[in-house]
């Protein structure tokens, strides 16, 4: 890994989108067993996957990962953790006061 | 503190239509959770032999998913009156879905992730009961959004996302918390709700018991995770850390409470009396496994979260006029935000000692 510099790979994947009443959940899975790592960049290519309402679409894409140079895997180690604040049902949304 | 991105109307209406038209959506949301690594060789280590008997039972239970029946509606789910709703009002209690909807989501991407990346077959299983539940209660929310006329919109996969990493112990903590106060706030709100039927506005809230049971049986998995390593609640590090946390969430959970008067007030709760409430409930159950519980009643608590929500207002204010001012403005406002935490951060703790046995059950 270099300090500065960022690999690009292209990985085949899966991509899960439930948009149904049961469960709402979108997942992506590297077919190839590819591993991300702090600081990766991950974006799955071709059009957004939209499920309508009462739509679950499982499909193969292709995904482009970024690989995080070394500075940047050590910040997100050090600073990810303050993120944290997420998952709670309270944590704010783009402006305070709506 | 955290400020996550959920983006109202990002998508072009020709798309929203496209998307949900039997919603008739006049409003889409795009949900846009953060995506999550760790330390997967430290979590596969975690060995629960010291909790196996109480952990086999709580894994029984969500296997046994009670509540799968639960999440459906029926003629309990009152028609909505959402035209009818007074704008300012509808536009928090839509805050309040949306904001609790990425929550349940970025909480299934969590659990989901951690279950496939894991290889110890007792945190991949209980990961997996979770992330089943989250986009269970997600799908139940986007459901009473939709009613609403604002459109989920899940396209988020295909822009570029940034993986971000919590340390294994963060997880504990963090989720921890989140699922026990998300356990305490919407108990508090169904007993209230219970004497004060009139003021239901939107019928989930007779979800919410059944639907907290879920966060609490959430957190009782974490605070076993957490037995199985006495380090992580007894060091002196992370008993530093597991105060921070503690400021961290209830002090946020006061700022953004304070943001939506309407919604409390058409619940007729005071949101200064709900937020010690559901302090003081956390606190008590906190207590199996955190070595100590904030002071809340200490002189200084309130005085400093009132000042916190002040300065955070001003900050607002500060972005909204831009420029150079603005930007002082900001500033000055967030080293007012950075005291009042230190204040409060500062507060001596009330030190306790945790029960031989970790296990509670719902009790409020």
């Amino acid at each position: 890994m270099s300090l500065f510099s960022r690999k690009v790979e292209q990985v085949p994947c899966t991509v899960e989108v439930s948009h149904r009443f049961e469960a709402l959940h979108a997942h992506v899975r590297f077919n190839d067993g590819s591993v991300v790592h702090p600081g990766d960049e991950v974006q799955v290519q071709g059009p957004p996957v939209l499920a309508a309402w009462g739509e679950l679409i499982i499909e193969d894409r292709i995904a482009t990962i970024t690989r995080a140079n070394a500075l940047e895997r050590l910040w997100t180690r050090l600073t990810g953790d303050f993120e944290f604040m997420e998952l709670c049902e309270f944590s704010f949304s783009e402006e305070m006061s709506v | 503190m955290n400020m996550h991105a959920t983006t109202h109307d990002e998508l072009h209406a020709e798309m929203a239509d496209k998307f949900d038209t039997d919603a008739m959506a006049q409003e889409s949301t795009l949900l846009n959770p953060r995506f999550y690594t760790t330390d997967f060789d430290e979590l596969d280590r975690i060995d629960v032999t010291p909790v196996r008997e109480e952990w086999d039972k709580l894994i029984g239970q969500m296997k046994a998913d009670p509540n799968k029946g639960h999440f459906k509606k029926n003629a309990d789910w009152d028609k909505v009156d959402w035209d009818g709703m007074e704008p300012k009002l509808k536009r928090e209690f839509i805050d309040f879905l949306v904001s609790s909807c990425t929550a349940e989501f970025s909480g299934c991407v969590l659990y989901k992730e951690m279950k496939r990346r894991g290889k110890n077959p007792d945190i991949c299983e209980l990961f997996n009961y979770m992330a089943r539940d989250e986009a269970r209660h997600a799908g139940f929310i986007n459901d009473a959004l939709r009613e609403a006329g604002v459109a989920v919109n899940l396209g988020f996969l295909t822009k570029a996302k940034k993986y971000t990493y919590f340390r294994p112990k963060f997880i504990y903590y963090a989720t921890y918390l989140s699922e026990k106060i998300g356990y305490a706030r919407y108990i508090t709100i169904y007993r209230h709700l219970e004497q004060h039927p009139e003021q239901r506005f939107h019928p989930i809230f007779k979800w919410f018991k059944e639907w907290c049971n879920d966060e609490f049986s959430h957190g009782e998995a974490f605070a076993l995770l957490m037995r199985t390593d006495p380090k992580l609640t007894e060091s002196f590090a992370n008993k530093l850390w597991i105060r921070f946390f503690l400021t961290a969430v209830y002090s946020t959970m006061y700022v953004r409470d304070h943001a939506r008067p309407a919604f409390h007030e058409a619940l007729g709760v005071d949101i200064d009396w709900y937020d010690q409430e559901v302090f003081r409930k956390t606190s008590e159950i906190a207590k199996q496994v955190f070595p100590m519980e904030l002071d809340i009643d200490h002189p200084r608590w309130m005085p400093n979260l009132k000042r916190m929500e002040r300065a955070f207002r001003k900050i607002e204010a500060g972005e909204k006029q831009g420029g150079i001012a603005g930007r002082i403005a900001k500033f000055g406002a967030g080293a007012q935000a950075a005291w009042a935490f230190v204040s409060l951060y500062t507060i001596p703790v009330k030190k306790s000692t945790p029960p031989a046995s970790v296990r509670l059950e719902p009790a409020y």
